[in-house]
């Protein structure tokens, strides 16, 4: 999107050209940029079978339990901690979902009233363990996530988990064909298309309110409203009919979900106090906010969303075993770390977080689908990780 | 022992920005000279050192070692640099400080001589005058002797000329003085030290030689034994008493008892018996150590008392200025904006108790315009401000929270005159009846410029409160 910018301003001479360059913003955009050729590079090399809206939304779908978990490594990196909990509660809640139901016979609403209570208490726990204990983050959140990990092998048993013949079955809505879990069923487009009619205003107020030197309101206004109409242009081009048809019910709970996580960070004083506890614990302590309450907060939001990480990848498998959650730390992580380079110079946040781990999902995918074996996931997790924080250290040791 | 070199300097200049620093010094060092290097906070004295250490380079002039010209001094082994970090590594023992950086002694291969290096580093210590095992590790020590094991390190090292730059402001007195002997020491074995400091008697009792920088310029440079103690503090505060005359405009009636500390205990502060009533200003001063910010953050709340009671009505606003700008100030990462704002953000909140952001921007601009940040924008990030703009920031939060108790820790640390004048003028602004204001800073220009009645933190207890017209600047250094 950043190119077509560049294009209209490169218009009003070459010193604002430069400007533009080495603004924050075209920084900020220059991994998505770096992405986005990728992806153009793919699509020249395996044309259709990777541009297929089904099968990359199919890759969102797959793995929106560790976007979710993505967003709640966030939370608690935000507030400068780390949660290495979350693999582990993500696996508890899924067994519980699961488990509760075929084993004990519980009442699906009580299931759930369970997992976000294990979600919130787990994350109390860490929250206390880190703030009032002063127990190392990595120590005590290493050794929760162990022990929720535990938890679900001693009240399951250990192995694999589901619904047989003979058993209570998961209720229909929650898992199965045209269920919350299928990627046949689809989440009502209309709200998409005004999710996407928001982005577009907001995207137009946002260039709007960076006004060039020498430029009247009037025709910037009609530049603005220009640019996003090519864009949009573009993204129609792209079929995007397609891809908000394609949206299944837990890609558009996701989105909620990221949507809800957003404008608690952004417009809510928890959010700034947030930021600011991460950013220099002492000052914003001394300038009147409880860091302490804060932080434990945090662990609790992050706890809660590595919950409902479980109960959706419950909803999607229909099936829980005790490594499903393994292996989902890597890319969470990754995502988080990707997003500070997503449309920002160092900061983590949602959106940069969900557009981080999807383009992680697709690199992988691109690969496989070229013909790269996919036992080679975690190698291709790691590397893209690593490179996204060296790149976001860099960013922020210029900022 | 190799002999010292003389350091010549000459023609230093250096401006930040429209900023003019140092508008050129000249100064030549003998061997074997104790040097006392005074002036104000602001003057010059730590972007001479800062120079000459290498941190900043010179826009005009030269250093001479002999007769060689060099860049600075930070990468020659005969100079060592002494600041207030002493950069000891505190988990390490005093035998592994001391090797740090220099040539291992090996025993064989890499295998390392540790009995010739622990002889070595007694050695070390013992020609400062410093008796501990050199196995106890570096946290295991005294402030002082910290500083002395810093002072062994760069003579060890090989440096034959010592800049030691405020190290005995955070000391207490016994430990200054052991500091003082191992230096004169060291300066009869023929190096040169150069010492900068605020202490007076310091100066007077150890030095050989006084130069004083004020406004960027050498005002002073005469042998100690020239002068006393009135004759120094007089060619130190010529200008501050012109500054402070500005202060005693406006009186303002007093108002009632904003808040009480009553033998309040708390870090190293206490017990303190302190009372703030609305329309006055009040100022602390001590030496650094004395538990002074520790009074601070006891009267802003920030601080629980372990002991005693800080007594204040629950509905009272307090707002502070932390002593340490870097650390405790702002959040690096986050915008003008968010940082003007972090401590009145709820004061933005709209429908459904959500921020409106649009007002938030428009209050932080009015501030930023108000104070005159440089750059104006409010959007754009905070962390790369001077010290002066992040201060004025620092400021800003402060005043958009509407206080009813102020309390305001070295608001002039680093900042530069115009700057500070500035300050003293929103601090003057600040006086009002419902408003109480404590100003509570080392540097005794601050006080005189802005407050009605002083007082001087001595171990962490406050002496009685004097207004600030029956005092003057040579009584309050004789107290401190």
């Amino acid at each position: 999107m950043s190119s077509v910018t560049a294009g209209k301003v490169a218009a009003s001479g070459p010193s604002a050209l430069k400007r533009f360059a080495t603004s924050p913003t075209m920084q900020g955009s220059l991994t998505t940029i770096a992405f986005l050729l990728l992806f153009v590079g793919y699509w020249i090399w395996l044309g259709d079978t990777f541009v297929n809206v089904d099968a990359r939304l199919l890759d969102v779908h797959q793995n929106a339990p560790i976007l979710i978990l993505g967003l709640a490594v966030m939370v608690t990196l935000i507030a400068g901690q780390f949660d290495l909990s979350v693999g582990g509660m993500c696996t508890l809640t899924t067994f519980l979902s699961i488990g509760l139901v075929v084993q004990k016979d519980w009442a699906f609403w009580m299931v759930l009233v369970a997992c976000v209570l294990a979600g919130l208490i787990g994350g109390l726990i860490n929250g206390l363990l880190v703030v009032k204990l002063g127990v190392n983050t990595f120590i005590a959140t290493l050794g929760t996530g162990g022990v929720f990990l535990g938890i679900s092998s001693v009240l399951f048993g250990g192995t694999q988990l589901a619904p047989t013949d003979t058993s209570p079955q998961l209720p229909s809505w929650f898992s199965g064909d045209g269920s919350l879990g299928s990627f046949g069923e689809k989440f009502p487009s209309v709200i998409v298309w005004i999710g996407l009619a928001a982005c577009a205003y907001g995207l137009f107020r946002w260039i709007q309110a960076r006004k060039p030197e020498g430029r009247t309101d009037t025709s910037w206004t009609v530049i603005s409203a220009a640019i996003v109409v090519v864009l949009a242009a573009i993204l129609f081009a792209l079929n995007l009919p397609a891809w908000v048809d394609g949206v299944s019910l837990t890609i558009g709970v996701l989105l909620i979900i990221g949507l809800v996580l957003w404008v608690v960070l952004r417009y809510t004083t928890y959010g700034r106090y947030l930021y600011a506890t991460g950013a220099n614990p002492e000052a914003a302590r001394l300038a009147g906010v409880k860091t302490d309450r804060e932080t434990i907060l945090a662990f609790v939001i992050g706890g809660l969303l590595a919950a409902l990480a479980g109960v959706i990848l419950a909803a999607n498998q229909g099936a829980a075993s005790p490594d499903i959650g393994t292996g989902f730390l890597l890319p969470a992580f990754a995502a988080a770390f990707l997003g500070t380079v997503i449309m920002s110079t160092g900061r983590f946040h949602v959106w940069g977080t969900l557009i981080g781990g999807t383009f992680l999902v697709w690199v992988t995918q691109g690969l496989i689908v070229g013909g790269v074996p996919f036992t080679w996931t975690d190698v291709i997790n790691g590397v893209v990780l690593v490179a996204a924080v060296a790149v976001s250290t860099i960013f922020r040791r210029r900022a | 022992m190799s002999s010292t070199p003389r350091l010549t300097v000459t023609g230093l200049k250096k401006s930040f920005g429209s900023n003019s620093v140092l508008h050129g010094i000249d100064l030549a060092f003998e061997p074997g000279q104790f040097i006392g290097l005074m002036g104000p906070n602001g003057a010059g004295k730590s972007t001479l050192i800062k120079i000459l250490a290498g941190l900043y380079s010179a826009d005009e002039g030269t250093i001479k070692l002999d007769d060689e010209t060099v860049r600075n001094l930070g990468s020659r082994r005969e100079c060592g640099f002494i600041h207030q970090d002493l950069g000891l590594i505190e988990d390490m023992s005093i035998c592994e400080n001391l090797r740090l950086g220099q040539q291992p002694m090996k025993l064989v291969g890499p295998i390392l001589n540790l009995k010739r290096e622990r002889e070595a580093a007694a050695e070390a210590i013992a020609r400062v005058g410093l008796d501990r095992d050199v196995d106890t590790p570096v946290s295991a020590l005294s402030p002082g002797e910290k500083t002395l094991v810093a002072v062994a390190r760069t003579l060890d090292r090989g440096a034959r000329i010592l800049f030691v730059d405020e190290a005995t402001s955070t000391l207490p007195a016994a430990d200054s003085r052991r500091l003082t002997d191992a230096l004169r020491r060291t300066v009869d074995d023929g190096a040169t030290v150069i010492m900068v400091s605020h202490k007076l008697s310091e100066i007077l009792d150890d030095t050989d030689r006084v130069v004083v920088i004020l406004d960027g310029e050498i005002s002073t440079d005469e042998p100690t034994a020239s002068l006393d103690r009135e004759g120094l503090v007089e060619r130190l505060v010529a200008k501050e008493s012109e500054m402070a005359v500005e202060g005693e405009a406006d009186a303002c009636e007093i108002g009632e008892e904003l808040i009480a500390l009553e033998a309040a205990c708390g870090g190293r502060a206490g017990p303190v018996d302190l009372v703030l009533r609305g329309g006055e200003i009040t100022g602390l001063t001590g030496l650094p150590g004395s538990g002074l910010h520790d009074i601070g953050f006891l009267v802003h709340g920030s601080m629980r008392p372990v002991s005693g009671r800080v007594r204040a009505s629950r509905k009272i606003r307090r707002a502070l200025v932390p002593p340490h700008r870097e650390t405790q100030g702002g959040i690096p990462v986050s915008s003008i904006r968010e940082n003007l704002t972090l401590s009145s953000l709820p004061r933005w909140r709209g429908f459904g108790r959500l921020l409106a952001l649009g007002q938030e921007g428009r209050d932080a601009q009015g501030m930023a315009d108000e104070l005159n940040v440089v750059p104006g924008d409010a959007e754009g990030p905070y962390g790369v401000l001077s010290g002066g703009n992040k201060q004025k920031v620092i400021f800003g939060r402060v005043l958009l929270k509407e206080p009813q108790v102020y309390v305001l820790c070295e608001p002039t640390r680093g900042v530069d005159i115009a700057t500070r004048m500035e300050i003293y003028r929103l601090i003057r602004k600040l006086r009002s009846k419902d408003v109480a204001v404590l100003v509570i800073s080392s540097d005794s220009e601050d006080l005189f410029s802005v407050c009605d009645r002083i007082g001087v933190v001595d171990d962490g207890t406050v002496e009685e409160l004097v207004p600030a017209e029956e005092m003057n600047t040579q009584q309050l250094e004789a107290l401190v």
